[in-house]
């Protein structure tokens, strides 16, 4: 996909962000800027820092560095008030509420709203997207299949209406199918105008998807470019598309 | 409201006009403190629940939230002060304390809750056992009467019950639960998990508060250290998890359950029915996490689909 305009406004810019467990730096100096209408991905092998990069952003951990959302430093922001500025989220491990109904489930992505009726609507785009979603609303979370867990969590962050989606590798555990069914889904997610930033192994259908891309090695940006440009380059193509 | 809803409430109402009734039916004392010690239990156990079934914070020191509100009620009441406001500052005092323990352990997140709620109810107990060595007595011993304290029991246990009802059926409610399935998931919804865990908190310490008032009023004499006792957390917890933690009706289950096996392990093998608390305790959670409540849905589920697979042979592909 190409870009769109480039001088479009900067939604999030993640600047010098460092984040330490204990002693390790998991997260040094990564700098990176998600424009309105992209989407972008940060690829990586296991432990690169790609969740805890999200993490950071969704304020779960703290971190040094600079992160801003539409112009707003998110430093002193609480988790539950960046949600509500607009940034919808599907953790990794999609974090399903096991017990709670699909119902229950969704409903609770709606917490932070008050517009009832646009609410509604919501719910029917979510089912029109997941039918699946749909029969099975009574069911407890906890026994839908790997895929249907994953749509519920993709169904939740739209519940959530986020201008801004982050998604922590939504490709995980799922067959091949359902992989191409969730990223078709994101993209008509994106195309009716939300911004996404998605962390991914699955470096192809990422990178294919994505209008630019930033590779993350042991907690560093090595290589950035178009998602064309890196699915390009040798070195992407050695280490993460498998030659 | 469908079938199922409409047979509960009215049992349930059937249950709390014979409650009602019951100093008209029986004139025995012996009966009504019975009633009074299930009552008592049931809004234990019910506002443990609160926090400890709905939002999945192991609370390890309610007796501290119920000895605190009987202390301070014994103390304004014995000392001049209508009972009334003695009984409100009781459970707004255990609201504070609750707060006051809850927002730094919170914050922590982990264990902390649980060990910082043991260690208060265990200071507490041995700070006022040496402020209070001496037993409190009621001076107005002539004009007791069982009656009003019944009554403020029984209102207490309906007024208990009913809020934690309308309280996780709410909003609020579903965010708590949210918060036990999960913080981290809650909180990337944009539901905040200090905030339900207080709030969840604080309820369940208004309730135990209030029910240690109406403690201080129903006994005549006894050592104001009592209440912080360890059995006045453990017990309550115990019938929760008899009954079944995360439900309305499994705390008072629980407590029915506790009190009747009580009594009868104690008349037929006295000090013995600890020993025999203890292993059911263990064997409940380890064999049946939800309790009774869970072991009579899936019984009945059984139940369901073994006479639904005679009835209908084919049974659809899915
Ligand atoms: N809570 C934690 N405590 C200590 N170390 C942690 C913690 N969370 C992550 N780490 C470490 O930080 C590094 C980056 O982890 P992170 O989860 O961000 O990787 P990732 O890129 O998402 O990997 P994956 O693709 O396997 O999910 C890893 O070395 C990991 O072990
Ligand atoms: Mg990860």
């Amino acid at each position: 996909m190409s870009a769109p305009d480039q001088d479009n406004h900067v939604v999030l810019s993640v600047q010098d962000l460092n984040i330490y467990y204990g002693n390790i730096r998991a997260v040094k100096d990564i700098s990176f800027e998600v424009h309105e209408g992209e989407i972008v991905t940060l690829i990586g092998a296991n432990g690169a820092g790609k969740s805890s990069t999200l993490r950071a952003i969704s304020g779960i951990i703290p971190y040094k560095g600079t992160i801003s959302y539409r112009g707003q430093d998110l430093h002193k922001v609480p988790a539950d008030k960046i949600v509500a500025m607009g940034i919808a989220q599907v953790p990794e491990g999609r974090g399903i509420f096991g017990s709670l109904t699909v119902r229950e489930n969704l409903k609770l992505a709606t917490w932070q709203r008050k517009d009832k009726a646009e609410i509604s609507r919501d719910y029917e785009r979510v089912y029109s997207i997941f039918p699946r979603l749909k029969e099975r609303l009574n069911q407890q979370g906890g026994t839908l299949s790997g895929g249907e867990q994953q749509m519920l969590a993709v169904g939740r962050a739209l519940m959530s209406r986020g201008t801004l989606m982050l998604l922590d590798e939504p490709s995980m555990g799922l067959a091949p199918v359902l992989v191409r069914d969730i990223f078709k889904v994101l993209r008509e997610i994106n195309q009716s105008g939300t911004t996404i930033l998605l962390v991914e192994q699955n470096a192809y259908m990422a990178l294919r998807l994505a209008h630019r891309g930033y590779v993350l090695e042991t907690g560093r940006v090595t290589i950035s470019g178009t998602g064309q440009e890196l699915m390009g380059n040798p070195r992407v193509k050695e280490a993460y598309l498998g030659g | 409201m469908n079938k199922k809803q409409i047979v509960s409430s009215s049992l349930l109402l059937i249950a709390i006009i014979l409650l009602a009734l019951l100093p008209l039916m029986t004139k025995k004392n012996s009966t009504i403190n019975l009633v009074i010690l299930l009552l008592l239990y049931m809004t234990l156990a019910s506002s443990w629940n609160i926090l400890g079934g709905y939002t999945g914070q192991t609370n390890l020191g309610h007796a501290a939230f119920f000895g605190i509100g009987s202390l301070i009620t014994r103390l304004l009441w014995i000392g001049g002060i209508p009972f009334s406001i003695a009984f409100l500052a009781g459970g707004i005092g255990a609201v504070a304390l609750a707060l006051l323990i809850g927002i730094p352990a919170f914050k922590l997140r982990g264990v902390y809750f649980a060990i910082g709620t043991l260690a208060l109810a265990q200071i507490l107990n041995l700070t006022v056992s040496n402020i209070f060595p001496e037993m409190s007595y009621n001076p107005n011993l002539a004009d007791y009467q069982l009656m009003p304290r019944y009554y403020l029991f029984l209102v207490l246990a309906i007024l208990t019950i009913g809020s934690a009802y309308f309280l996780v059926n709410s909003k609020w409610g579903l965010g708590m639960m949210a918060v036990r399935e999960g913080e981290d998931a809650a909180e990337s919804l944009g539901i905040s998990a200090l905030k339900h865990k207080l709030l969840a908190l604080s309820v369940s310490a208004f309730f135990a508060g209030l029910v240690g008032g109406a403690f201080a009023y129903y006994h005549v004499s006894y050592y104001l250290s009592m209440p912080f006792g360890p059995e006045w957390t453990f017990d309550p917890m115990m019938m929760a998890y008899i009954g079944g933690t995360g439900t309305i009706i499994g705390p008072i289950i629980g407590a029915v359950f506790f009190v009747g096996l009580k009594q009868f392990l104690v008349w037929n093998v006295g000090e013995y029915h600890l020993i025999i608390f203890g292993t059911l305790f263990i064997l409940i959670v380890l064999f049946l996490p939800g309790g009774l409540v869970e072991a009579w849905n899936k019984s009945r589920r059984l139940l369901q689909s073994r006479t639904g697979q005679k009835k209908n042979r084919v049974v659809p592909i899915t």
